[in-house]
């Protein structure tokens, strides 16, 4: 009887390898999936961000307009600045968030674990739907502001770029607790209790122990939700009111609107180097 | 001080969801806070809404296949990635990975190109493709973890003992990790059925939940929304709560949720 080829134990290195590559080959129809559906697509999106629109040759002036237009310019800015911004908050009410939960017990713990989780879990549409029900012009508060007479029109607290931050800090704020707060959980205790013995005060010990140890975390998560922001759409598009578009809504507005597909290119191509450039940095950030 | 603030963060956090769902059962006519009475008024509207039901409809259709796809090429690629060695096998794992990082608009963008020069632009082919190209990595991450916990000596034992591949894949594998592929297909299901972006630009004239939502509020804000929007929270609740059940059954993944 010849063994068959699952045979792996105890065969020679070679047949053994081969076992292995043939087990390799259960990629391929993913990988086929995805050459066609994700590779090839961002392949032509970057020859269409090279394409001149009247002769179809290869052209750099669609990346010139890109740079030479005050438009894309400003909305480039204001992606980044956003982003940055809510990076910035969500990590400034995150971390106190994740250090207090670190100090709970178990059993609260848990529950303030599964509040988060839970509300990372309602999609983020409704999410940004009940910012309208409370915060809009025909919301509850303006509505209450109205009634009681402090106001006789109602007041626009979205519809501008501090009710897009401040939306998209509630939809980003479980992605930096989350991880932050499994980062938190790895430091070993036994470090500041430690620093305690030998005299040092609380503020000492976090602030010497713990704040340094929580930092790459802390910049792990920053990283991540800089990334995620960049390439919001639903939170600008709702609670903007169409007046603080992103980069995102900029690309949906030329193509669905325009049908200027080679510049929309050029936002994507633009907008996918700089997630992936930071995403690098990210990666470079976990290994070392 | 600690306490305070980080209680005031989390309300933050929490307070808008159950909100929404109180003014789903308001009897007033308008978002009116606090609601004047109960009433299911909105519910029947939906129940009532041949638009609101074909795009639960289609959604749940949707979820469901692209779910089903992504767990057969999800479950086969995390197999051979984690058992197999194979050159490129980085190169293939993060271009698996991809559709995490890329930010949907960026998908949405460069599918809409392609689909619209291969005719399936706004078709529910183009649409379910899509859909399982957004789903895939999760079941590759969760999978993946899942088969490198699986001791690979237990399957070399059933090879050794003359099992063919076959008996070892119904036997052996999946016995053992069909939670975990439970676990990825829900999943996969939550990921589907909350997409936006997508069906934004590639679907067409076939409306998801979603879509139908976004259209809506740009328009005007009906509560009929509060009502799917509760209908969503809930059915969200209740696969996170499997979720919860099935992770606690096998130990393993209790990270579900945590991985974006």
């Amino acid at each position: 009887m010849t063994p068959g080829p699952d045979r792996v134990a105890g065969r020679a290195p070679s047949a053994r390898f081969r076992v292995l590559a043939a087990r390799g080959l259960l990629v391929l129809p993913a990988v086929a999936f995805l050459l066609f559906f994700l590779d090839l697509p961002l392949g032509v999106t970057l020859w269409w961000s090279l394409r001149d629109p009247d002769t179809g040759g290869l052209t750099a002036g669609n990346y010139a307009d890109f740079v030479n237009s005050k438009t894309y310019v400003t909305i480039i800015l204001r992606t980044a600045m956003l982003a940055g911004s809510v990076t910035v908050m969500t990590a400034l009410i995150g971390y106190p968030l994740a250090y207090w939960m670190l100090r709970l017990s178990p059993r609260a713990q848990a529950v303030v674990f599964a509040l988060i989780v839970m509300t990372f879990w309602v999609p983020i549409l409704v999410r940004t739907y009940a910012w309208i029900v409370i915060f809009g012009n025909a919301g509850l508060v303006n509505r209450m502001l109205l009634w009681s007479g402090l106001t006789d029109s109602p007041m626009a607290f979205l519809y501008n770029v501090r009710g897009v931050a401040f939306g998209m800090v509630n939809v980003m704020l479980p992605l930096m607790v989350l991880p932050l707060f499994a980062g938190m959980r790895r430091i070993d205790s036994r470090l500041m209790t430690a620093a305690e013995t030998l005299g040092a005060t609380s503020g000492q010990v976090f602030r010497k122990v713990f704040l340094p140890l929580s930092l790459p975390p802390l910049a792990a998560s920053s990283i991540l939700v800089f990334i995620l922001s960049l390439g919001f759409y639903i939170t600008p598009a709702i609670l903007g009111g169409g007046r603080v578009p992103m980069i995102a809504n900029m690309m949906d507005l030329l193509v669905n609107r325009f049908a200027r597909w080679e510049i929309a290119s050029v936002n994507a191509i633009v907008l996918l180097v700089a997630t992936l450039l930071v995403y690098g940095i990210y990666q470079w950030l976990r290994r070392s | 001080m600690l306490a305070a603030f980080s209680v005031a963060v989390l309300v933050f956090l929490c307070f808008p969801i159950p909100i929404v769902v109180a003014m789903s059962f308001s009897s007033a006519r308008s978002l009116e806070f606090p609601p004047p009475g109960l009433s299911l008024q909105w519910y029947v509207m939906l129940r009532d809404s041949p638009v609101w039901l074909n795009a639960l409809g289609l959604s749940a259709g949707l979820a469901v296949t692209s779910a089903t796809l992504a767990l057969i090429l999800g479950s086969l690629a995390a197999y051979g990635l984690v058992r197999g060695n194979f050159p490129g096998k980085g190169l293939v794992e993060s271009n698996l990975m991809a559709p995490l990082i890329v930010p949907p608009v960026i998908i949405a963008l460069s599918l809409y190109i392609v689909l619209a020069r291969s005719g399936l632009l706004g078709t529910l082919t183009g649409l379910l493709a899509g859909h399982t190209l957004l789903s895939l990595p999760y079941v590759v991450l969760f999978l993946s973890v899942a088969i490198r916990a699986f001791d690979i000596r237990i399957e070399h034992v059933a090879e050794t003992l003359g099992a063919s591949r076959r008996v070892v894949l119904t036997h052996v594998l999946l016995p053992n990790l069909w939670p975990n592929a439970l676990i990825a297909w829900l999943f996969a299901f939550l990921v589907s059925f909350d997409e936006v972006v997508l069906a934004l630009f590639i679907g067409g004239r076939h409306v998801t939940v979603p879509k139908r939502i976004f259209t809506e509020l740009t328009l005007q804000i009906s509560p009929v929304i509060t009502a799917v929007a509760t209908v969503l929270i809930v059915m969200n609740a209740v696969v996170l709560v499997l979720l919860a059940v099935l992770a606690r059954k096998r130990g393993a993944v209790a990270a579900a949720g945590l991985t974006p």
